[in-house]
């Protein structure tokens, strides 16, 4: 007998596995680690089936789950999984282009990794998975009031970060490090 | 500080996947091998969340404010629980799907036998006591169940588009033989209603009423409101999820005192809270606001219910504060 939760489940992977890869590879050093946690991620979504919100709210809470994978990871608590090689091949094809790596953009990523992890987390949820407020909030499961004053602070301590390291937007918001000239 | 869109356009060139694009495409070999790999395990009965289960003890886990507020596991109070359902269709409705899900909607606790029966009848090995208000069952009942079963029941929670009354799901596939679901249905003073539902080993004494002389529930009364309500001395002004340094500013300047309720948090934060201590004198900037009230015999005084530190959700509502109040 065909059972539901599978079909749901192949079809939700299917749909979200683009995202929730580039979610991992943006936030991972290595194709390995990144292979882990998409590799847990889909492994917890699936043994948490019965929770899984239908509609577009899925891809929001396998990010919640991502994130919790994620920062277990950091705390060396994910066993590594066992994984085929073809899923650490496809993930290390995703680092072979290096984001640009010019002077300023070296800079910013400097001061983008000395923020603390949850400044960073908000910062790239809205940058780099385009979320709003509201799906922030669905995804880390706070409030979006949460989300607005805690984002402020991240934008704010970013800021403050990149004027003591010196880097400046220039008013075409290239950026540049200060005391370069134009 | 910078404009947020200079911000956005700083981070986004750093993304090593760039924004918008997918990572791997799921009809790659890998991620193929790896859809096989997860589904070839049963996804098994670990269908919910680990919720802790929360047996209060002495304190009794109570729910501030929120009309049709939510508490995982210890009691659910709410005004009108007990009231008149003028309106509604019937006191209570359990039915049962074919994964042996019972689905309960209550308005009304008064017919506390009528549900035992349809709790029973539908595979919910469920005791119901109705308590009038400053009595108690008797304790100890029977032992409580420690190893409470992660995805037993769900978080009560409001029936879509009505005021009063709430609706929880219990998974009958996770009762074991010689457990009872023990559900204490309480009036109490000023209106409202309250229930504690609590897993325990059998047998089960009989409810014997004593006088309450535990320490007072506190009661979602008339006279304790919720200052940020539309009326209210913080209308209009959000203080859930804020420190306490950022709420005083505010409450200055309207001309209000601030005094304080120290809340308890049961273990895993399953929501609800109790009630540590009030006092007036201050306490740390730094400390977390998750609602205001008011007392309608003293005006200009708002009590802010605070912790000495931030949880991942808040208590008084067992979530966000979006999701029980519309203001």
């Amino acid at each position: 007998m065909d059972d539901p939760r599978l079909a749901r489940f192949e079809a939700v992977y299917r749909e979200t596995y683009g995202q929730i890869t580039a979610y991992a590879v943006r936030r991972c050093d290595s194709p390995q680690d990144a292979a882990d946690i998409v590799a847990e991620t889909f492994t917890v979504a699936w043994r948490r089936i019965g929770e899984l919100p239908p509609g577009e709210e899925a891809v929001l809470w396998l990010y919640g789950v991502a994130r919790n994978v994620l920062a277990n990871h950091r705390r060396g608590e994910v066993r590594r999984q066992a994984r085929s090689v073809e899923l650490d091949a496809e993930m290390a094809d995703l680092y072979g282009a290096a984001p640009d790596s010019g002077v300023a953009l070296t800079a910013i990523a400097e001061v983008f990794r000395s923020l603390p992890d949850d400044d960073r987390e908000l910062l790239s949820l809205v940058a780099w998975e385009g979320l709003d407020r509201h799906q922030i909030a669905t995804a880390l499961g706070v409030s979006r009031n949460a989300v607005r004053i805690r984002l402020h602070r991240a934008r704010r301590r970013f800021s403050r970060a990149l004027a003591e390291a010196g880097v400046r937007p220039t008013p075409e918001s290239r950026l540049v490090p200060a005391g370069r000239s134009l | 500080m910078k404009h947020i869109d200079e911000i956005e356009t700083m981070v986004r060139p750093l993304a090593r996947v760039a924004p918008g694009r997918h990572g791997g495409s799921p009809s790659g070999a890998g991620a193929r091998t790896l859809l096989a790999s997860i589904t070839s395990e049963d996804p098994g009965t670990a269908v919910a969340a680990p919720r802790r289960a929360w047996r209060y003890g002495p304190r009794r886990l109570v729910l501030g404010l929120a009309a049709a507020a939510v508490v995982a596991t210890g009691v659910v109070v709410g005004p009108g629980l007990l009231q008149d359902g003028h309106g509604v269709s019937a006191a209570y409705a359990v039915t049962r799907d074919a994964d042996g899900i019972v689905y309960i909607e209550v308005r009304d606790f008064r017919d506390a036998a009528g549900l035992q029966k349809r709790l029973r009848d539908l595979g919910v090995p469920a005791i119901v006591d109705y308590v009038p208000a400053d009595k108690k069952c008797g304790e100890p009942r029977a032992t409580y169940v420690r190893d409470f079963p992660p995805g037993l029941y769900s978080v009560p929670e409001n029936i879509p588009g009505e005021r009063t009354g709430w609706r929880m799901r219990i998974d009958t596939k996770l009762f074991k033989p010689g457990q009872t679901f023990v559900w204490t249905i309480t009036d109490l003073p000023g209106g409202g209603g309250g229930t504690s539902t609590i897993l325990m080993h059998d047998p089960v004494a009989p409810c014997v009423l004593v006088p309450d002389d535990t320490p007072k529930m506190k009661v979602v009364d008339s006279s304790s409101r919720r200052a940020t309500r539309k009326g209210g001395s913080l209308a209009g002004y959000r203080v859930d999820e804020k420190t306490v340094g950022e709420v005083l500013p505010e409450i200055e300047k309207r001309g209000l005192k601030a005094t304080y309720l120290i809340m308890a948090i049961p273990p895993g934060n399953p929501g609800g809270f109790g009630e540590l201590r009030r006092q007036d004198t201050p306490v740390g900037d730094d400390w977390i606001v998750w609602e205001a009230e008011e007392d309608k015999g003293a005006p200009g005084v708002v009590r802010l219910l605070v912790t000495d530190k931030r949880y991942d959700r808040n208590p008084v509502y067992g979530g966000p504060r979006d999701d029980v109040i519309r203001d």
